[in-house]
């Protein structure tokens, strides 16, 4: 698989800190990848090393194999977290602006924005002025502005906040759409619903660096299975002690964080054997942000933002 | 710069041009001087006077005429100043001027025979109450010149509601001093039309340029309206220059300021060079600027057009002797790199902002240095090879206007290739410093602390401390 983006050893930082430290890997041609973390992590900035928006202090960074630049125009479709078109354009109008800055010739431009505003559903406003467009339809302009010249890869910061549920679920379609064939699709989110949903990889970013790299599924692994169980029983937590990493009791009702090689099978049959009466048993699935947890701690989590860099600083030697 | 696009500068630059093109509040401004000139031309055409008449009397109670040898005086006063100033114009435009200065004078005051005998009689009319018929139609009285004799002297004393009204009492006040004067000269055998006469002989001074060419005539080397043009027409190119960074500098830094409440520059950065997003704006409020500047720049060229086709050689010399192949090269390279020099600084102190309270205030030092930069034009017209001229017409920031108003003083090829070069070298690195200071302020917040602290670390290299 051939990379369309590569960070080799590469940091950022900012007035002496370090908002990207030492992160490496590689978005290859074709994949959906997951760019996660909590606000603060180093997402922006990174995405932003890999447009060749700013520089890295220290590092690599490629782009289609090359130092990120003037090269990659047209080959890219960037949303940025930032959200934004001029509100005097229609809605076809912003489309078609930043279609031709990438390269579409005039007549393409606009007759690709009506087709996917019809397509996405605002075919009514294409010929709305901006400003009278509501937040989530001007957001999904934005995004069909990034992206209506067909690029090859396309990178998405955090494209589906402030959206609605119905919203997001037309951006995870369009998300989809971008990524037929070898399309290549990278999109930052701190919402893992998304990315379990969408991405054959995640990489999760934590205090400036990588901590987790893999596939979606690899991920999950790491983390804890939960089981809920409910009895009358007062025998149910010794029974279920032997299989947990954590126990709360709450009334009848036990919810347990299982050691790596405990399975609901064997607690069942155990639970069985000794004659234990079960009103509730319910294996819980592991989430990706229980994953999370697991790997970085959830102090991390929760605490990032006090122990990074801004992840919009000042910007000191764009290239 | 690598890959500079100019297709991508261009769509930038369409898109800031076509966004203030396609508002109302546009067109409204671009059409105002047109339909006030229209207005204005209609109105002269028509012979309508918008100024209020003013209908007033003279109330002579001396018994000595005094008021109507006023009224001859002044009636006289009248003619003279006309003949002299259509004298001064061409031929083809004598009549219809003269024409209109009759109406105007004739319409500005009426003077009204007494509607009564006495002051007191008038008051009725001065407060109101009751109106004069003046050919047919009643009139109220808007002042009244009450002259009378105090001891054999004639004396006047004018009665109005309106305070600040001054013609008539203007008008008596030359009419009593000269008066005075005559009384005066006649008491030694003189009379003042003949004091007016011998002193007017020694008012004109005429001019002398040196270097002009010896003719056989006395005249050849005399200062004339040809030679005074080139140094208007100049000034006027300075004007105009001046106006033209002013106006788009406005136009630049509300531009950029939409493009950061917009929003749009980091998607936009995924596509273009930032150098192309600031060439693209330059260029597109540059057309803007100039297509805003088009009704002015349409009358001015009928004006030209008009003074060329009335004939008066002096004027056609004049505009010939403006027009030299220095200002035909010089004033686009001036305009060009002046606008630029100027746009880049706004450009990035726009990008700097985020509100037009915060781009009110980071400008406010460069509109400083750029209204005292356009000082120099005055100075310029009186003196073009004063030091102070001479020294700015080489400083960067005052080059564009000074270099302009030397020209018709015969600044050298070089002086004036030396100037634009260091102009040109000082654009460039103003437009540098601007780039980064634009990247900066595109990719950060806004105001001057986070570019006091980015100056530290990447101009100073000063560490920071973590």
């Amino acid at each position: 698989m051939t990379d369309l983006l590569t960070f080799d050893s590469v940091s950022k930082t900012f007035g002496g800190k370090a908002a990207v430290n030492d992160i490496s890997f590689s978005v290859g041609r074709g994949e959906i990848v997951g760019f996660l973390g909590p606000n603060g992590a180093g997402k922006t900035t990174s995405i932003r090393m890999g447009l060749g928006i700013v520089r890295p202090s220290a590092g690599r960074v490629t782009l289609f194999g090359e130092r990120p630049g003037p090269a990659a125009f047209g080959r890219i479709g960037f949303l940025p977290e930032e959200r934004g078109l001029y509100k005097k354009q229609t809605a076809r109008e912003a489309v078609a602006h930043i279609a031709r800055l990438n390269g579409v010739h005039k007549a393409d431009a606009f007759t690709t924005a009506d087709a996917m505003l019809e397509r996405y559903g605002l075919g009514d406003v294409a010929a709305q002025k901006v400003k009278s467009l509501s937040k989530g339809m001007a957001q999904k302009v934005q995004l069909l502005a990034a992206i209506a010249h067909d690029p090859e890869f396309s990178i998405l910061d955090e494209p589906f906040s402030g959206l609605d549920p119905v919203n997001q679920q037309v951006l995870e379609g369009i998300v989809r759409d971008l990524s037929r064939g070898d399309r290549t699709v990278l999109f930052s989110t701190h919402v893992m619903e998304h990315a379990e949903r969408l991405c054959d990889r995640i990489i999760l970013m934590a205090n400036g660096r990588v901590a987790f790299d893999g596939k979606t599924s690899e991920a999950l692994e790491r983390a804890p299975h939960r089981l809920i169980v409910a009895s009358p029983d007062p025998r149910l937590t010794d029974t279920l002690t032997p299989f947990a990493q954590t126990l709360s009791r709450e009334g009848d009702t036990v919810h347990a964080d299982l050691k790596r090689n405990a399975t609901s099978q064997a607690i069942l049959e155990r639970l069985v054997a000794q004659g234990v009466t079960i009103t509730r048993f319910e294996p819980r699935t592991p989430t990706l942000h229980e994953a999370f947890v697991a790997m970085v701690g959830a102090d991390v989590l929760g605490d990032m933002a006090a122990n990074v860099a801004d992840d919009t600083p000042l910007e000191e030697d764009a290239a | 710069m690598k890959h500079l696009s100019l297709r991508r500068i261009w769509l930038i630059a369409q898109r800031d041009y076509f966004g203030y093109v396609k508002t109302v509040g546009f067109w409204l401004s671009f059409l105002m001087p047109i339909v006030f000139g229209g207005i204005g031309i209609l109105a002269i055409s028509a012979g309508l006077d918008f100024q209020n008449t003013r209908y007033e009397t003279i109330l002579d109670t001396t018994g000595q005429d005094v008021g109507e040898d006023m009224v001859a005086r002044y009636t006289r006063r009248l003619v003279e100043m006309r003949q002299t100033i259509t004298d001064e114009l061409p031929d083809a435009m004598q009549a219809a001027v003269g024409d209109q200065l009759d109406s105007e004078l004739d319409n500005n005051l009426v003077l009204v025979p007494p509607p009564a005998d006495t002051i007191d009689g008038l008051q009725p009319y001065l407060k109101g109450e009751r109106t004069v018929n003046y050919e047919g139609e009643d009139i109220t009285l808007d002042g009244a010149l009450h002259i009378y004799s105090d001891n054999g002297e004639a004396r006047a004393r004018y009665w109005s509601s309106n305070v600040n009204a001054d013609l008539l009492p203007s008008i008596a006040r030359r009419y009593f001093r000269d008066r005075a004067r005559a009384n005066y000269l006649e008491s030694g055998g003189l009379t003042l039309d003949g004091y007016d006469a011998a002193t007017d002989d020694l008012s004109g001074i005429d001019t002398f340029d040196p270097t002009k060419p010896v003719t056989d005539t006395e005249s050849g080397q005399a200062v004339s309206l040809t030679d005074r043009i080139p140094y208007w027409v100049a000034t006027a190119a300075a004007a105009f220059l001046w106006f033209t960074v002013f106006a788009g500098a406005y136009m630049l830094l509300t531009s950029m300021l939409e493009e950061k409440l917009g929003k749009l520059m980091e998607m936009m950065l995924a596509s273009t060079q930032f150098v192309e997003i600031m060439f693209g704006k330059l260029l597109g409020v540059a057309l803007l600027t100039l297509t805003s500047l088009a009704p002015y720049i349409i009358l001015v060229g009928f004006g030209a057009a008009a003074a060329i086709s009335m004939g008066d050689p002096e004027v056609i010399a004049g505009i010939r002797q403006a027009i030299t192949p220095k200002m035909l090269v010089f004033f686009p390279v001036f305009l060009i790199l002046g606008y630029v020099f100027y746009g880049a600084f706004f450009i990035a102190l726009g990008s700097l902002s985020e509100s037009m309270q915060d781009a009110q205030t980071l400008t406010i030092p460069i509109l400083l240095v750029l209204t005292a930069c356009v000082l120099v034009v005055p100075a310029g017209l009186a003196d073009p090879n004063a030091p102070l001229v001479v020294f700015a017409s080489w400083f960067p920031f005052s080059a564009p206007f000074a270099a302009i108003i030397r020209i018709p003083a015969d600044a050298s090829w070089a002086m004036l290739t030396g100037s634009a070069l260091l102009l040109f070298v000082s654009t460039i690195g103003v437009t540098w410093v601007a780039t980064q200071i634009f990247k900066h302020g595109v990719l950060s917040g806004a105001g001057l602390k986070p570019l006091g602290a980015w100056f530290r670390r990447v101009v100073l290299r000063q560490k920071t401390v973590s």
